[in-house]
């Protein structure tokens, strides 16, 4: 019972981890029909936002230190200042080119991202403390559950019950959706295309800095490559979930978190170092009998 | 498979690069200084990416992240194959007993990755190539990763992270030109072929093709394993450049350094992979030369590391904000007198 | 002083121009029918007054405002609302909150949710089948009522001029006089201009009103629609015989 109870809040807490980048993938493919391979960059910038720029193998905490409802916020606003300054000066001037330049761009853009955290602080991973509380473990039902997978697995759902109300709801939520479905027609009912965009951006990207606090405190490390294996998952969690749906991404995200999970459990010793590769291999399988995603989402269908 | 005329009037293309290679190899042994002697290597091993890459991509018009994958494979042939049986019984003491006793020259190596890497975009290309547009450009990621991760965690036959050492280097630069004009000629040979001109009437205009009776999996699949083939040999030959090899020597980094030469260049036409690998080349070099620092007087002025990758991508991104169609705009190198050939489809690359 | 103007407007796409130098103006209160055959370029007219396909020449002016290259976020506040050929509803979203997009652009406005309320009970009143089913997914209306939802959707931002593409299109002539039905209707009931673009000009004779004729991407004849639809000029420029 309790293990599996562990094995159960693994799945979830990785699951939440693939829900989150998934969803923020997502929300900009929607508006925009943008695959943003930056997202994984944005993430790890989050995570060096709490140093102070120094090529030195210590790092050097600026903001880690403030007291976490101060530190919170001020990592949120990072990411969705960053994903914001992303559209306002790379990804607007692609608004008319096709899904592939733009791809390819949010490529370009995710390296140049890299490079930059690269030459501020160098390659080496560096090892940071941050909320460091979180990782006492807490007993439930006889399973030693650490208190960061509880508190990950809260936040996630706090997120995603969240949006999900900002979505339904608000008056930004409504255009937001409007848009997602058919830009074209939004704008003509008089709803701001550059508003719509920059605020999935902003969400985006508050998104990314929200994975960026858990994975932070999770390794406590940081590190610039830090964001790439979560979002290659949350890009497969996305298509997987039919792109475009936010709904279809969240609950891909947390089956691939499910899949990896027990694999991890059921997979003989010798095969566990390639969990990944068996999930990769597992994603393929799924998009040769579902191209069009698990869920797939109205109207974003491709044509051949 | 293809026709003669076609052939005639295209042959301007392959030739005119091919010189150009050429003259890039005169100029190393003119200049003979060890560095730029492994320079110009550098150029070669890259032309062949690239035009590997432009094989796939080019003709097809989807966008693969996953072709060093193909590399990858390559060069851990040539370390299998090629490091003395010694050697690779501490390092990679998984192999089967009859690859442990292989040892065989470069070229046999450069050959057999080929085929390695044929074989494996044969078995993945079979599932991926039944997608299109964004969600095989997704699943070519996944194929990268899932190598990856399978190269950089199986100890016994890859010796996991860590580098395999031993790999005999070659330091000449003949056999890299050699292959990098390999790699041009069969791409324009393979851009010429029924199959080629099938696949590339498929990219411009998907629905017509379907119509018009071309299996465009099938098509899309011959360009993947030639392609996959060249990307295996120049795997193989990256590994004998340097010696050595890692998994991650085959990843991102390269991925996307191989992308932004064929981007800048152009992915329409093959002389933009080629001229896209010199011009970007170029600009590496310098600001490698920047990185190192320059003396001006007593002070050493140097651009802090990762200023490469950013100025690299920052003029992809560039090019593709203002000539999404890189700089041969689709257009191949002919002689001046004979019309522009081939591609002549709408710009860019469709999903 | 006319609502809509339009000076020698063209429209391409690449190479291929789908509208040629397009002059006329369209007076306030005016039903005008732009009709002719499959690719006369009606549809690539009214997304350039829209602002979709910006115009590669010439000048469109609306409601005292030069709109030429203008955002269709722009236009649609100055009280142009659009209802597009296919009936694009917005599949995902419920049957209310269509209706409710486009009146989010008087937010500045005071007293904004008040008078979308009232709206909403219009719209209501004129389509009833759309109160019925307000809180269904649009996706899964019939086409009849989704041709109604569109229409409604664009009353709801309390446009001064609508533009309807190709209402008939696709749906069953009993359904097709419902909608026309109501879109008579409502003409009676506010001020409203209409421009409505058919294939045909069978509608056009039976409602009345001025009448354009395209083909080629130029207007080839405007007059009374009921005068222009018997006359044989009509029949000849609509199947382009008798051209010089």
């Amino acid at each position: 019972m309790g293990s599996l109870l562990q094995v159960l809040f693994d799945a979830l807490s990785l699951g939440s981890l693939y829900a989150l980048g998934a969803l923020g993938i997502a929300l900009i493919f929607g508006v925009m029909r943008l695959v943003n391979f930056a997202h994984g960059d944005v993430i790890a910038a989050c995570v060096f936002a709490l140093l102070w720029p120094s090529v030195d193998a210590v790092a050097i905490i600026f903001a880690g230190n403030l007291p976490w409802y101060l530190l919170v916020p001020f990592v949120l606003a990072i990411g969705a200042a960053l994903s914001v300054a992303c559209e306002a000066l790379v990804f607007r001037r692609f608004r008319r080119a096709n899904p592939a330049t733009m791809m390819i761009a949010s490529f370009a853009l995710g390296f140049v991202i890299r490079y930059f955290l690269l030459m501020l602080f160098s390659s080496r991973p560096k090892s940071i403390s941050l909320l460091p509380a979180l990782s006492q473990p807490v007993e439930i039902l006889g399973a030693r559950i650490p208190l960061l997978q509880l508190i990950t697995i809260a936040v996630t759902m706090a997120v995603l019950f969240g949006l999900t109300a900002f979505l339904r709801r608000t008056r930004f939520g409504l255009e937001m959706r409007a848009a997602a479905e058919n830009f074209t027609m939004a704008r003509m009912l008089g709803v701001r295309a550059n508003r719509v965009i920059m605020g999935a951006f902003a969400l985006s990207g508050a998104l990314a800095a929200a994975i960026a606090l858990i994975l932070g405190s999770q390794t406590g490390t940081a590190n610039i490559m830090m964001g790439a294996s979560v979002m290659l998952m949350a890009f497969i969690a996305t298509v997987i979930g039919g792109m475009g749906s936010l709904a279809g991404a969240v609950l891909a995200g947390f089956l691939l978190g499910a899949v990896a999970t027990v694999m991890q459990v059921i997979l003989p010793p010798d095969a566990r170092a390639f969990r990944d590769a068996f999930v990769y291999g597992a994603v393929i399988l799924v998009l040769i009998f579902r191209p069009q995603g698990l869920l797939s989402a109205r109207g974003t269908r491709e044509r051949v | 498979m293809m026709s003669p005329s076609v052939a005639r009037r295209t042959i301007a293309t392959p030739v005119l690069l091919g010189l150009l290679l050429i003259a890039f190899a005169l100029v190393a042994v003119a200049v003979g200084s060890k560095p730029f002697n492994q320079t110009v290597i550098d150029i070669f091993l890259k032309v062949i990416f690239v035009v590997g890459l432009w094989v796939f991509v080019g003709n097809s018009g989807v966008i693969s992240f996953g072709h060093i994958a193909f590399a990858c494979l390559g060069g851990y042939v040539a370390a299998w194959t090629t490091i003395k049986p010694m050697m690779k019984g501490m390092s990679m003491p998984g192999l089967p007993d009859w690859l442990m006793q292989t040892e065989i020259p470069y070229w046999g190596s450069a050959m057999v990755a080929a085929g390695w890497a044929a074989l494996w975009a044969l078995i993945f290309g079979s599932v991926l190539m039944r997608l299109s547009g964004i969600a095989a450009s997704i699943a070519t990621f996944a194929m990268l990763a899932m190598v990856n991760s399978i190269y950089s965690n199986w100890e016994s036959v890859t010796a996991a992270t860590s580098s395999v050492v031993g790999i005999p280097i070659v330091r000449s630069i003949w056999p890299y030109l050699v292959a990098a004009l390999i790699s041009v000629f069969a791409a324009w040979a393979y851009g010429i072929s029924r199959h080629g001109l099938a696949l590339r009437a498929a990219r411009d205009e998907p629905t017509a093709a379907a119509a018009s009776g071309i299996d465009i999996p099938r098509a899309r699949l011959i360009a993947f394993v030639i392609s996959g083939a060249i990307m295996g040999m120049g795997g193989a030959l990256y590994s004998h450049s340097i010696g050595i090899v890692t998994p991650d020597t085959f990843y991102l980094g390269l991925t996307f350094i191989t992308l932004s030469m064929l981007v800048v260049g152009g992915m329409g036409s093959l002389s933009g992979a080629v001229l896209g690998v010199l011009i970007l080349s170029t600009l590496i070099q310098t600001l490698r030369r920047l990185e190192a620092g320059v003396q001006v007087g007593e002070i050493t002025l140097a651009l802090p590391g990762g200023v490469q990758e950013i100025a690299l991508g920052a003029v992809m991104i560039l090019i593709l904000m203002f000539r999404p169609a890189g700089i041969m705009g689709n257009k191949d190198l002919s002689l001046p007198q004979r019309a522009a050939l081939e591609t002549r489809g709408p710009t860019g690359p469709r999903t | 002083m006319s609502l809509l103007a339009l000076s020698n407007v063209s429209v391409r796409y690449g190479r291929l121009v789908a509208v040629r130098g397009i002059t006329f103006s369209l007076g306030e209160g005016e039903i005008l029918f732009i009709t002719g055959p499959n690719g006369a370029g009606k549809s690539s007219l009214l997304r350039a007054i829209a602002g979709v396909t910006p115009p590669s020449g010439g000048r469109i002016d609306f409601a005292d405002h030069d709109i030429t290259g203008r955002a269709p976020e722009d236009i649609a506040r100055f009280g142009l609302a659009m209802v597009p050929e296919g009936r694009d509803v917005f599949g995902g979203l419920t049957v209310e909150e269509n209706l409710m997009v486009g009146t989010g652009m008087h937010s500045a406005t005071r007293g904004w949710k008040a008078r979308a309320a009232t709206e909403l009970e219009a719209v209501y009143a004129t389509f009833p089948v759309l109160k019925d089913r307000r809180h269904a997914q649009a996706g899964l209306l019939s086409g009849g009522q989704q041709q109604m939802l569109v229409i409604g959707r664009a009353l709801m931002t309390n446009p001064r001029l609508v533009a309807i593409d190709e209402p008939s299109l696709g749906l069953a002539p009993n359904i097709t006089d419902q909608v026309y039905e109501r879109l008579i209707a409502l003409l009676a009931m506010r001020k409203l201009t209409l421009l409505i673009v058919e294939q045909s000009s069978t509608r056009a004779m039976m409602v009345g009103g001025r009448m354009m004729l395209m083909r080629g991407g130029e207007i080839l004849l405007d007059g009374d629609a009921r005068a222009l639809g018997q006359s044989e000029a009509m029949q000849a420029a609509y199947f382009g015989y008798g051209e010089p």
